[in-house]
């Protein structure tokens, strides 16, 4: 059954990730300009190139056949030039990619640690003072607009006090050397007289976009796990748990945690994809070199090329991980496999 | 940060005797913020001030240097030289103890000689020279039409250069002192050639500046290393980062934070709260460069003085100088700065007058108005700061002439494409003097070979003008050139192809704790006595 | 004195008073609901009366401080910004920009969801299934990245954005809808109406929609604050309303130059975003709370 559940999923993402190809294949079409140019990226195509390119993506052909030929680039890694450097988007991508993942990755493991805890005593201290803090706090951070809150927080502690840095992800005067693009681990990996400095220089350009990025996360999982501790702690056997004679964190944790934080897992998938979206804004305040900012630098700059692989690459992220976490979901929670 | 581990390595790199290895991991550094990316390594292909700014003092050197007190000549790579008395040869005389740069990619064998001169400059005179074609314009160059003055170059002897001109020109010697004529390595040329990656000579170069190359990452920052066998005394910075920055809060946002140690063009607006402050020090420095406001006279309306003239009567110096430049400049009433020694003190000067306006644009034959783009660029620039602001004002003024302004603005180098390929209508912009001679101004912003080569973003040519400019430098008589560019400059005045704007100090803010870093008032900055104290 | 009853009868209060009753006895919700009558309010009557232009440049008081500070002026009372523009009006103009759009491109988005919703919820079988697996697909990316994608291909600007962000709403409604409407049908008295003879639109519009449309307003609100942020994101990256447009996100991007000598020009935008979203949520919390305990009752 699980197995069942399992096919059905991959043919969900399979169709998925198609019609995801499907319009980001349409999007040469709508993208003003030339055709050609929209495909390649190529600037400036002379007429005798234009003939030649024109056959290579198969522009004489129906519709059906050059989205063939689209995805099949798609595949191979073609995803043409970048319209300002002329240089393979996939390479950008690739240099991009991984501050992004490493950013978005510490921000939902900070949000899990402060959300899920603050949300349980908040739902064991429910209409107390306690939780009534806890849910003001949660509140106010799930309000916040993202990039006037990390202004504020540049204002307060890179601009009056000095204390942090407001860009990058460390300061220029360290190399390191590029082995996997996840700054702690590539300073790990590297053999650099200046390591611990390294390190600690980068864990400090990382404090300020953390906290930024996992206020929204951080206060969605500390509501939702609120909510649904309250429900759990409402059901009947914990009535029953109670009556049997547990004391109240025997409860908690034999019962109370194990059912609560089921739905949680799905929450992460869908905390991943607002994290990537509020990633972008992060990004662009803290001048963050990840695929966000290279996303928005390239709208302005009408990069055709580099939004249409920006648009598939986050889409493709954002849609593996929810349905990931989907399955991984119904895999600890029998519920959840309803058919 | 590192005092601990920093001197044992000092200690070894002396006692070995030998410069650090390309991979010096060293923080002894200065970061600069750049306000944006080189667009080439090579002085010679661009004219833009941040490339210039980026590269040229700090990879290169040049025959001659320029005395920033007063803006005479002084030797550099030339010790010497001759001129003859009909003025078509000059004979340089060169110095013996130069050498290039050693990197990872390239060794020398030899140090400077003639030969390295002819390289550079024939590169840009002679279609046949292998490197020619590598690039499609030399900017500069061509906007004076050097190919037309200089017939040739060559080594006399390996210390000796010849010049042959055609014509005499009282500027040339200035042209040769200028950023762009910065000296390339034959010899690194020579293996380039050999192993057939000829646009490697523009991308990863050798010089023999107090800097060497050491790592570019596009829109992100320049790293240079040490050039220990530099031939001057230069300061003590093992490291050179140039961290691009174009956002002018966030360039003040990492100085206040110490990311970076000096910053250029800082917004006017808080120069005041930074000099308070003990931890920075403010320089300023009066500087030749023009701010303007150019049209495009091949494009209708502007191809009719009366609009051009009506325009002109149209723009508020006044309230600009003090909404953008926050009253750090002074007003332009022509190309030249007033401590230019081409300037005219009695020259032509137009008030603010919208009913003056008002009234050319009806004899024009544009009573209702029309519309027209101002191009703004988006980066800040010293001889104009905020471009975008400055059009919303023009906007403003304007529309109450019943002219509509829409602002274009691109990404900058996306920018400076457009602007070359000539789709605007009208373009904010501006100049900085790379010498003293006038005819740095009044050629590569207005000539003709300007408006072929895109320069001249006015695309205006004049064959009365281009007559004057060139009279000036046949004569090496300064009264004489001083009264060719006072008719220069009136003639500009009254066809208005271009509307000065302002004349802008140059202001840097850097860290109390850097040493050696001035202002220069004519050309590129330079990082070759900077240090840094603990 | 207790009140006279000429007659005894039993007197139940309806749903909608019941639920009244619910969510004004939470001072957080009633506090929210009143922000959001404010910014409403504000938001209309600013198309017409307004203190001062928002766009007028006045070139002899740039970046006043705020009127209490002692270089400020009280015919600015929150200072201007650094063209020269009063700050108050311009925040006040925000609100029909920033909250009144997001409530029209809401609308929007309801009224689109209606139709694609009714339309999904009241067939059944493959078209049904096919539709439903676009809808997941849509639903799975967040609503300011499809946003964001809309105006790449539209182009920046005010008008763009409402459209892009009332298509990236449409398919959290459209989902909403019809779960809701599924929900419905599934309930006894549908099967009543069908068993009386009713066709699907007559079930749709006389038994379902009075039904749900509470669940809709509780959409509505969390759409809300969803659109609010959105506008003012798109604002702020340039991709929306573009300056010298007073919408709050592009004018803390416009200020963005001044944050060191004059902090407020960013802050106050920023909070006037924060309050309004903090309001619609408030709302929304209380809405959800009071519709929980009248459930429960």
């Amino acid at each position: 059954m699980m197995l069942r559940h399992l096919a059905r999923r991959t043919f969900l993402l399979a169709f998925v990730l198609m019609a995801l190809t499907v319009f980001s294949f349409s999007l040469n079409y709508m993208f003003p300009g030339d055709l050609l140019s929209n495909i390649t990226g190529l600037r400036d195509i002379s007429n005798e190139q234009r003939q030649e390119l024109s056959l290579a993506m198969g522009l004489d052909q129906g519709y059906l056949q050059q989205y063939i030929d689209y995805t099949r680039r798609i595949v191979a890694g073609e995803w043409g030039l970048s319209f300002s450097s002329q240089q393979p988007v996939l390479a950008e991508v690739r240099s991009v990619l991984p501050a992004t993942i490493e950013l978005a990755t510490y921000a939902l493991v900070l949000s899990l640690f402060l959300g899920i805890p603050s949300g349980i005593i908040a739902a064991v201290r429910k209409e107390k003072w306690l939780d009534h803090t806890i849910s003001g706090f949660a509140l106010v951070g799930y309000s916040v607009p993202v990039f006037w809150w990390a202004l504020l927080l540049i204002m307060v502690f890179s601009l009056q006090l000095g204390w942090l840095p407001t860009s990058g992800r460390i300061g220029v005067l360290y190399e390191i050397p590029h082995t996997t693009g996840l700054m702690l681990i590539d300073i790990w990996l590297s053999d650099l007289p200046y390591k611990h400095a390294a390190f600690r220089d980068a864990i400090i350009h990382l404090t300020l976009p953390t906290l930024v990025l996992a206020t929204y996360p951080t206060t969605v999982m500390m509501r939702f796990v609120r909510e649904s501790m309250i429900n759990v702690l409402e059901q009947n056997y914990i009535k029953t748990a109670r009556a049997k004679g547990l004391n109240r964190a025997q409860v908690l944790l034999k019962h109370g945690l194990r059912n609560a934080l089921l739905p949680v897992t799905r929450q992460i998938g869908l905390q991943f994809s607002t994290l990537i979206t509020l990633a972008m804004l992060t990004e662009v305040v803290f001048s963050w070199p990840g695929l966000g900012q290279w996303l928005i630098d390239s709208i302005y700059q009408r990069n055709y090329t580099a939004i249409q692989a920006g648009v598939l690459v986050i889409s493709t992220l954002v849609i593996v991980v929810n349905i990931s976490t989907e399955v991984l979901h119904t895999f600890f929670n029998p519920l959840a496999r309803k058919f | 940060m590192m005092k601990r581990c920093f001197l044992p390595l000092a200690l070894l790199a002396l006692a070995s005797g030998c410069t650090p290895a390309p991979d010096a991991m060293t923080l002894n550094g200065l970061v600069y913020c750049a306000e944006g990316s080189p667009e080439s390594f090579n002085p010679q292909l661009v004219t833009s001030g941040t490339t210039i700014d980026a590269i040229s003092m700090q990879l290169y050197d040049r025959l001659l240097d320029i005395d920033a007190n007063n803006g005479n000549l002084l030797p550099a790579l030339a010790t010497s030289w001759q001129i003859s008395d009909d003025g078509l040869t000059y004979v340089f005389n060169l110095r013996t103890d130069v050498q290039f740069h050693q990197t990872a990619y390239f060794s020398p064998t030899r140090p400077l000689n003639a030969a390295d001169i002819e390289f550079t400059f024939n590169r840009i005179l002679d279609l046949n020279h292998p490197f020619h074609q590598t690039a499609t314009e030399y900017p500069y160059f061509d906007s004076i039409a050097w190919h037309e003055l200089v017939k040739s170059v060559k080594a006399a002897t390996p210390q000796q250069i010849v010049f042959q001109l055609n014509k005499p020109d009282s500027s040339f010697l200035s042209t040769l002192a200028t950023d762009f004529s910065a000296i390339l390595s034959a010899e690194y040329g020579a293996l380039l050639q050999k192993n057939k990656q000829l646009p490697l000579l523009d991308s990863m170069p050798i010089g023999t500046g107090p800097f060497k190359f050491r790592e570019y990452k596009k829109n992100v920052l320049i790293r240079y290393y040490r050039n220990a066998r530099y031939w001057r005394q230069s300061g003590d910075l093992d490291q050179l980062v140039i961290d691009i920055v174009p956002d002018d809060t966030k360039r003040l946002a990492k100085l206040l934070t110490h990311e970076c140690d000096v910053a250029p063009i800082p917004r006017l607006a808080e120069l005041s709260l930074l000099a308070k402050r003990s931890d920075f020090k403010v320089d300023q420095q009066t500087s030749l460069n023009v701010g303007y406001w150019a049209l495009n006279t091949q494009k209708a309306p502007f191809n009719n003085v009366k609009v051009r003239q009506a325009l002109a009567y149209a723009v508020n110096k006044q309230s600009i100088l003090q909404a953008v430049y926050f009253g750090q400049a002074e007003e332009a009433n022509s190309l030249l700065p007033p401590n230019s020694w081409g300037y005219n003190a009695q020259g032509q000067h137009r008030n603010f007058d919208l009913a003056k306006a008002k009234q050319l644009l009806n004899e024009a034959g544009y009573p209702n108005g029309f519309t027209l783009d101002i191009w703004a660029m988006p980066v800040q620039r010293t001889y104009n700061p905020n471009a975008l602001k400055m059009a919303e004002l023009l906007q403003a003024d304007l529309a109450k002439i019943g002219v509509s302004a829409n602002i274009v603005s691109y990404e900058w180098n996306t920018f400076r494409r457009k602007l070359r390929a000539g789709e605007h209508d009208s373009v904010l912009i501006g100049w900085t003097a790379d010498n003293a001679d006038p005819d740095n101004f009044l050629r590569p912003l207005l000539s003709c070979a300007a408006a072929i080569s895109g320069s001249n973003r006015t695309n205006w040519c004049d064959s009365h003008y281009d007559q004057l400019i060139a009279d000036a430098v046949l004569t090496a008589d300064v009264n004489k050139r001083r009264q060719l560019y006072f008719q220069a400059q009136d003639y500009v005045a009254e066809q208005v192809p271009l509307i000065p704007i302002a004349h802008s100090q140059r202001f840097q803010v850097k860290s109390i704790n850097v040493t050696g870093m001035h202002i220069n008032p004519y050309g590129g900055i330079s990082f070759t006595a900077a240090g840094k104290t603990r | 004195m207790k009140k006279f009853r000429l007659y005894y009868e039993e007197y139940n209060r309806g749903p909608f008073q019941l639920l009244w009753s619910h969510f004004s006895r939470q001072h957080t919700a009633l506090f929210g609901l009143t922000g959001v009558a404010i910014l409403l309010l504000l938001a209309l009557v600013t198309l017409v009366l307004i203190p001062q232009d928002p766009y007028f440049q006045d070139a002899e008081y740039l970046l006043l401080p705020p009127s209490w500070q002692a270089d400020g002026m009280v015919k600015y009372p929150l200072g201007t910004d650094d063209l020269g523009r009063d700050l108050m009006s311009r925040l006040m103009r925000g609100s029909s920009y920033t909250f009144g759009l997001a409530i029209l491109a809401v609308l929007g988005a309801l009224a689109g969801g209606l139709l694609f919703g009714a339309l999904a919820g009241m067939s059944k079988g493959f078209k049904s299934s096919t539709f439903n697996h676009l809808l997941d697909l849509a639903l799975t990316i967040p609503s300011l990245l499809l946003a964001i994608v809309i105006v790449a291909v539209l182009g920046p600007g005010l008008t763009n954005t409402i459209w892009a962000i009332m298509l990236a709403l449409l398919p959290q409604f459209v989902h909403g809808v019809r779960n809701a409407i599924q929900d419905q049908l599934k309930q006894d008295y549908v099967v009543a109406y069908r068993l009386d003879g009713a066709n699907d639109w007559q079930i749709l519009f006389s038994v379902i929609l009075p039904n749900v449309w509470e669940q809709l307003i509780l959409l509505s609100t969390m759409a809300l604050s969803t659109a609010i942020l959105d506008i003012a994101a798109l604002g702020f990256l340039g991709l929306g309303a573009q300056s010298p447009t007073a919408e709050w996100g592009s004018m803390i991007a416009d200020s963005l130059d001044s944050i060191y000598l004059a902090p407020w020009t960013v802050a106050l935008p920023g909070l006037l975003i924060f309050i309004a979203v903090l309001s619609v949520n408030l709302v929304g919390d209380g809405l959800r709370v009071a519709m929980k305990k009248r459930r429960e009752n």
